[in-house]
């Protein structure tokens, strides 16, 4: 779908701190986002201070809604979406407040739990990740909050774990920087706590991708680009970035954050506490750079409805119980760590590795063009796939296994002869512009000999794909680990 | 080439990080089982194994990369180098083996050449370095090179030739400079730490 032709809609996600509205033409994997913009309401503020939504933050929220609507209206938004989280999901009047906003804007809040706010994040703050040629299989998500952290980690597109910390830029901040700027003492120990709380987590690592989102990381990303002349298209902090501008804030005051690196005041006071926590993670987990996200929820909103239609809340509902989700308060073993058992790896590895076999395999049934990078993707992906296999053998039944090797192998020699061929050709093609005349009958030779040669072969592997079902192969693949498969069968 | 040896003494149910690191290890000692004929420019079938075995290693290191400790990325591209290295030699033994097949040359009698003739198959199971299919496109009667040809390809073989002895230095100056670093040291120390 072109961007032009995407439908727009727009979403807006009312949460503790903020109320923020992204309004976008709106694709499945692409936003093209025609306005974003964001009031402090501070709703969390009297939920957490009266257990309920004042008068004063219900009129606020609902003028913000209004101005937001108005907004939707004139870039042509064909629908507008409305989230809530977990300070309207603590309030006592939030049946109230719901009817109040409902009544005086025509906007219907969903709202959405804990579950179902992280997928959304994941999907907003990793859309343009996936973009990118070559994206990482295992992504990591940081989602630093005011009160809490959230931690996701998904393989292939998928959330397969997900925890929560309850430690945020605000929550730090109010127990040990109360000083303006915080003293040596407090920050020696609001580090020293940092320190023991994540060692004490059982996450003994995240992806090498981590996506950080939330403004709190914006926040620190803008700062850096001003104070150390960052591009403005830079997307990354490196932990030598971090370390930087956490020193550089812990001699300022909050105002002079404030004015000097123009931060709201109110962001700037708890931006030293969140920078800590970063540097912290990065520390804790041997990352030496992050990626940081403007985009969160409301943008995976806008993804998930373009991805599942008109039922897409439900969808994303249904995802978000398949996740892993740890609530116990340290954490437990994640997958794709030193800890994840092997089998379960394994299963996972297969069943990655021989999606993308198929998908290989598709491709170059369906190639109408000369390209010949889609032979070569396959055999990579065929060697990997064998790779895996081979490693994860004594976990396999031999039965199974032995389908499943026979026929990657078979199609990666296959390819392979497809590929050799190319190779040579590539060479030879290459030679020809430049070899001096008396030579060039005899390359020529050859590479007409070999062209014959790479079309015949180009026949038998299309016939060989065309017979292989793929289906059963991925299923074979993943079944041939069974679940809870005893010790080594090979010793 | 041999299939991968299956690894003993894994356990399903431990912890992935530690099986990586005996399967690593494994593939490794593979490796360096290969590496006596390093020093033997000729010996085809012996720098091809090593290319595979080095292959397994990498792509051990690789299907393990979250287990295992983030310092062997660098262990990975050193191994993706000595890949490169062996597989652009082992490319122009193709295309040499390919050529000489053509010209069905027997005036040369170089070292090389000696050593080549011994090895028409592909180490492993038998399989033709030159498969088959392709040879008889190539040795077909009612093909055969003309005289403007054959000297092209004449030219061609001699090229490779040079090249080949180009590919085989530059690799082999790579794993010397991985010995004087004690490379395998390094990769144990690595995958222990």
């Amino acid at each position: 779908m072109k961007e032009q032709t995407a439908p727009v809609w727009a979403a807006i996600d009312i949460g503790s701190n903020t109320v923020h509205i992204v309004v976008a033409h709106s694709m499945p994997d692409k936003l093209d986002i025609l306005a974003d913009e964001v009031d402090m309401t501070r709703i969390g503020e009297s939920v957490n201070a009266t257990g309920e939504i004042s008068q004063q933050k219900q009129n606020e929220t609902i003028k913000v809604l209004c101005k937001y609507k108005k907004l939707a209206e004139e870039h042509h938004a064909g629908q507008i979406l409305v989230v809530g989280t977990e300070a309207i999901r603590k309030a006592s009047n939030k049946d109230d407040f719901l009817a109040a906003v409902e009544r005086e804007t025509g906007l219907h809040v969903q709202l959405i739990n804990g579950d179902i706010e992280a997928v959304l994040t994941f999907y907003g703050a990793t859309y343009e990740l996936y973009q990118e040629q070559n994206p990482p299989s295992r992504v990591g998500v940081m989602d630093l909050g005011g009160g809490s952290t959230e931690l996701i980690i998904a393989r292939s597109k998928r959330i397969t774990w997900r925890t929560s910390f309850s430690i945020g830029s605000g929550w730090l901040h109010d127990r040990y920087l109360s000083a303006n700027p915080p003293s040596h003492d407090e920050l020696s120990v609001a580090q020293q706590f940092l320190r023991t709380y994540l060692k004490k987590s059982n996450v003994k690592r995240l992806p090498r991708v981590l996506v950080a989102t939330g403004g709190t990381a914006n926040s620190l990303l803008y700062l850096a680009q001003q104070a150390f002349q960052l591009p403005e298209q830079e997307h990354q902090l490196t932990y030598d970035g971090v370390m930087r501008a956490e020193g550089l804030m812990s001699a300022l005051s909050a105002e002079s954050i404030a004015r000097r690196y123009h931060q709201p005041v109110g962001r700037a006071r708890i931006l030293l506490a969140g920078t800590l926590i970063i540097a912290a993670v990065m520390s804790k987990f041997h990352l030496q750079t992050i990626r940081v996200s403007p985009h969160g929820i409301r943008e995976g909103v806008l993804l998930a409805r373009a991805r599942f239609g008109e039922g897409w809340l439900k969808q994303v509902q249904q995802i978000s119980q398949q996740t892993d989700v740890d609530t116990s308060s340290h954490g437990k073993e994640l997958e794709g760590t030193p800890e994840e058992p092997f089998a379960q790896s394994g299963r996972h590895e297969l069943k990655d590795r021989a999606e993308k076999f198929v998908q290989e395999c598709d491709k170059v049934l369906h190639n109408e063009t000369e390209d010949i990078e889609p032979v070569h993707k396959l055999r990579v992906a065929s060697r990997r796939l064998r790779a895996a296999l081979d490693a994860y053998q004594s976990c396999c039944d031999p039965k199974l296994f032995k389908q499943v090797y026979k026929q990657v192998k078979d199609a990666a020699d296959s390819a392979g002869a497809v590929r050799d061929t190319d190779v040579m050709l590539q060479g030879l093609q290459k030679q020809l512009e430049q070899v001096p005349t008396a030579e060039v009958a005899g390359v020529q030779w050859l590479v007409d000999h070999l062209m014959l040669y790479r079309e015949e072969r180009q026949q038998v592997l299309d016939d060989f794909l065309n017979a292989l079902d793929g289906g059963t192969l991925k299923h074979q693949a993943e079944a041939s680990i069974k679940k809870g498969a005893a010790s080594n069968g090979k010793s | 080439m041999a299939k991968a040896k299956p690894v003993t003494g894994l356990n399903c149910q431990e912890a992935t990080g530690k099986n990586a690191r005996l399967i690593a290890m494994l593939r490794l000692e593979e490796m360096y089982q290969w590496t006596k004929y390093v020093d033997h420019p000729y010996d085809v079938a012996g720098l091809h194994n090593l290319r595979i075995a080095a292959k397994r290693v990498r792509y051990t290191l690789e299907v393990f990369e979250d287990a295992l400790p983030e310092a062997c990325k660098p262990i990975v591209d050193e191994l993706a180098q000595l890949q490169d290295e062996l597989g652009a030699v082992h490319d122009s033994d193709v295309m040499i083996a390919l050529l000489r097949l053509c010209l069905a040359s027997q005036d040369s009698g170089t070292a090389y050449e000696h050593a080549l003739s011994r090895v028409e198959k592909h180490p492993g199971k038998g399989k033709l370095m030159v498969p088959p299919e392709l040879l008889a496109k190539l040795l077909d009667p009612a093909t055969v090179p003309s005289d403007e040809a054959r000297f092209g390809l004449e030219q061609l073989l001699q090229q490779r030739l040079q090249r080949r002895e180009d590919e085989y230095k530059s690799f082999h100056q790579h794993w010397e400079h991985l010995q004087e670093r004690d490379f395998r040291r390094k990769v144990l120390e690595t995958l222990n730490a």
